[in-house]
């Protein structure tokens, strides 16, 4: 039995778990789920000991324990499989099931490879994996690389007495549909040995596997459901904490795009290893939404139209002309604005002021032979600060401090105010506050209203739905399914799910 | 007051310091002649460490600054005859192209800067030695002072190599501050990714900056061979290290993004005040470049951005 009682946790200026009760008892396998931002990942960091809580206490079987370091809490029997692949992919299956613990296979300071590919074919039977564990891990597909994490952390059954307690972070993330069968299988039939806390955005199968569903909400457990009473919509409504509405998306804004002005033309576009056969227009004042899952070519089509891509077959055009040499300069004189999903890293430039961010994309605008015009410039932040009522205390302050939502306002400012009409938004809600959502779907709307197209890669489904008038569903890279979506008759998830995977 | 808010004025208070240190040990550095030749004797590693400026400060380095002031030294003697004071756009022409192949390979073959430039200063020496014929070159007193006699002497009492430095220092200031390039720099030092999803042409802006880091280097060593009146392949030899520690110690870090040319000029202080304090404390001059390798050591350790720079390898 593990628990958390009143866990709480601060960062600065965010208090990321509220007095958090967790209990897991044994064998059991307990899902975790809530909105990016909710205080997961920072739940899971204190039970697995990358971080430590500021107040409450953990206990397990009724004594308590503080953890250190993941080492502490795997001494434990506390394991965590990670969601982004943490295989050294140059190493052997062998090497990375027992990195760091090889010293048990060490006879006068040489490694038994023998004794440890004999240990490594145990754990491998654990996960039902038949291969070579002298095969480098690089040669293994994604699924078989899941089972091997997952036959690392198993070998804390060895090594430590008393249960286990393994954390799945998004395992599924990027399994085929019967690959996650397989999963689950296995994660059944170990919980005579382990109890399982699942984490997912897929509530389908968070539903599917878990005894019982945690939810979270800014930092707390705002409901514990039992499996037998879970129902998608009531957990959902409970993460968000409202209903989503239509007046959440700003659906009564949508309204019909241009079909005769055509901005973004993709006709049998490929991109080798990336997406193949894509054909689509984007219209003046439409909102077209790719849809699919990690890896399913969603972002490399915003790279090619912004021209960081190069398409291996295919005609790309922009604005009824053909786009022969793809670089991002081409994109930009030709109106394309990109707004990237890792705000802080590839949207603004921390360091930077304001007016410094907003004009980085048109400088030639405010400079004469290469001379800038910084009254200028801080009279465009000036106008755009009140216009998208961008939080700063001025102009001059350095962007990587302000807030979440109003760096992306900075982002979307310094496109709209160069007059970009083709839009790229690459998840533009990811970690922004429910308020800061909010003003982006205004913008969006406005953008629209404007005569701009906007193609969206969005965070949820939901928004995608919620916004887009069109949206185009991938799968491993090729076009399933249009769905086009009035105000009020929209798609709905079940469709979109149908089609991902 | 925490760290993160006195590091960025560190630079200067450490110089204020260390004058001040010396000041009260040696009642003849405070003179102004004393300051005057110190500063005018520090002009030629100034301007070289305000090449190294730009390649620091996109992140990179550039490590052939030596071997190319070397370089030009001996192209200055040789060019000197025949062709005069144009002697002197050679020398920057030299110092651009060995400055934007450095930029080239870096940006386009993908070569990491520390060895693009390694390599191409080895270039530079080998062009050096064969030019001189492996020699140490002299420049007629008569043609150097016609051609170049501007560049050492003196005016309302200072001398003319503060003024060049001086000029050159207002010159990259205003490109820093004030031009498109300069903005585009600043973009692609504190966030490289971003200032590739604004549409900027990152490699053209960095071969830029190892352009003007050679010629910037050439330039020193034009005025270091004036100054000697003659050139050799390693005449400018012991230069790298303190112009690095002039760049470093003024405040523009190994990961690039902050600082710039007026850090630098504090930077190169504090290397001036080291030396001539070394003096004094009669520390032998073979120990010159050891106190500079500690100092590189100490301020890097101290004062890199952890957070930007997680693997070091």
């Amino acid at each position: 039995m593990y628990q958390l009682n009143k866990v709480d946790k601060k960062f600065p200026g965010v208090h990321a778990l509220k007095a958090v009760d967790f209990t897991i008892g044994r064998g059991e396998i307990v899902g975790l789920v809530g909105e990016n931002g909710a205080g997961k990942s920072t739940l899971m960091k204190v039970i697995y000991g990358a971080y430590q809580a500021d107040g409450g206490t953990v206990t397990i079987d009724g004594t308590t324990v503080r953890f250190q370091s993941p080492r502490q809490a795997m001494e434990h029997g506390i394991g965590m499989v990670f969601q982004e692949q943490s295989l050294i992919t140059n190493l052997t299956v062998m090497e990375n099931i027992f990195l760091g613990f090889e010293s048990q296979f060490v006879k006068f300071g040489i490694i038994d490879w023998k004794a440890m590919a004999a240990a490594a074919r145990h754990q491998l039977s654990k996960v039902k994996l038949d291969i070579d564990p002298a095969m480098t891990t690089a040669n293994l597909s994604f699924a078989q690389r899941q089972l091997v994490e997952l036959a690392k952390v198993l070998t804390l059954e060895e090594r430590v007495d008393g249960d286990l307690v393994i954390l799945l972070d998004e395992p599924t993330s990027v399994l085929a549909r019967e690959e996650v069968e397989l999963l689950f299988k296995l994660v059944r039939e170990l919980r005579t040995r382990a109890s399982f806390i699942f984490v997912s955005h897929r509530m389908d199968e968070v539903l599917e596997l878990s005894d019982r569903i945690y939810v979270m909400k800014d930092g707390e457990v705002v409901d514990v459901v039992d499996h037998d009473e879970a129902d998608i919509d009531t957990i959902q409504h409970k993460m968000v904490g409202r209903d989503i509405d239509k007046e959440y998306y700003r659906e009564q804004k949508q309204g019909p795009y241009d079909t005769n002005n055509v901005l973004v033309s993709f006709d049998k576009v490929s991109l080798a290893g990336r997406y193949s056969d894509i054909s689509f227009d984007l219209h003046a004042g439409e909102v077209l939404c790719l849809v699919g899952t990690e890896g399913s070519g969603r972002e490399p089509i915003l790279r090619t139209i912004f021209g960081l891509e190069t398409p291996t077959s295919g005609t790309v055009s922009l604005k009824g002309q053909q786009i022969r040499s793809f670089n991002a300069q081409t994109g930009v004189s030709m109106g394309v604005g990109y707004i990237p999903r890792e705000r802080k890293v590839e949207g603004i430039v921390g360091g930077m002021n304001v007016y410094e961010n907003m004009t980085l994309s048109q400088m030639q605008n405010y400079a004469s032979g290469g001379v800038l015009n910084i009254s200028r410039e801080r009279e465009l932040a000036r106008q755009w600060i009140d216009r998208l009522s961008i939080k700063t205390p001025s102009v001059f302050k350095d962007c990587g401090g302000l807030s979440g939502g109003n760096q992306q306002k900075v982002v979307l400012a310094k496109w709209r105010s160069a007059g970009s009409d083709i839009i790229l938004l690459d998840h533009p809600t990811r970690g922004l506050d429910i308020g800061a959502k909010e003003d982006v779907y205004d913008m969006v709307r406005e953008m629209c209203d404007d005569g701009a197209g906007i193609i969206l890669v969005a965070d949820t489904l939901e928004e995608a739905i919620g916004l887009s008038h069109t949206i185009l569903v991938l799968k491993d890279g090729e076009a399933q399914q249009v769905f086009h979506g009035q105000p009020g008759d929209k798609p709905s998830l079940y469709d979109l799910v149908h089609h991902m995977t | 007051m925490s760290l993160e808010r006195i590091k960025p004025h560190l630079p200067w208070i450490t110089l204020l310091v260390l004058v001040l240190i010396v000041g009260i040990a040696d009642s003849n550095f405070l003179r102004p002649q004393n300051l005057m030749a110190m500063v005018a004797d520090i002009m030629p590693l100034f301007i070289m460490a305000l090449g190294m400026t730009f390649a620091i400060y996109i992140g990179g380095i550039d490590l052939s600054a030596q071997s190319v002031a070397n370089m030009t030294t001996v192209v200055a003697t040789v060019a000197l005859p025949t062709f005069g004071i144009s002697a002197a756009l050679i020398c920057i022409v030299a110092g651009l192209t060995f400055g934007a192949v450095s930029g080239f390979i870096t940006t386009r073959l993908l070569v990491p800067s520390f060895v693009s430039t390694l390599a191409i200063g080895g270039v530079a020496y080998s062009t050096a030695q064969y030019l001189s014929g492996q020699r140490a070159l002299y420049m007629d007193a008569t043609l150097r002072d016609n051609s170049f006699g501007w560049m050492v002497g003196n005016s309302f009492g200072i001398s003319h190599e503060i003024f060049i430095g001086a000029a050159l220092l207002l010159i990259m200031l205003f490109l820093q501050h004030r031009t498109t390039f300069g903005r585009a720099l600043k973009a692609v030092g504190a966030g490289e990714l971003a200032a590739v999803a604004s549409g900027l042409s990152v490699a053209r802006i960095k071969i830029i900056a190892f352009a003007l880091s050679g010629m910037l280097a050439a330039i020193a060593g034009l005025l270091f061979a004036v100054k000697l009146s003659g050139g050799s392949p390693t005449l400018a030899n012991g230069f790298l290290l303190p112009a690095i520690v002039a760049v470093l110690v003024g405040g523009t870090p190994l990961t690039g993004g902050v600082g710039g040319v007026l850090n630098t000029l504090i930077g190169t202080l504090i290397v001036a005040v080291i030396r001539s304090s070394m003096l004094y404390f009669e520390i032998d001059a073979t120990m010159q470049q050891m106190v500079f390798g500690i100092i590189l050591i100490v301020a890097i350790a101290a004062t890199i951005d952890r957070s930007k720079m997680r693997i070091v390898k």
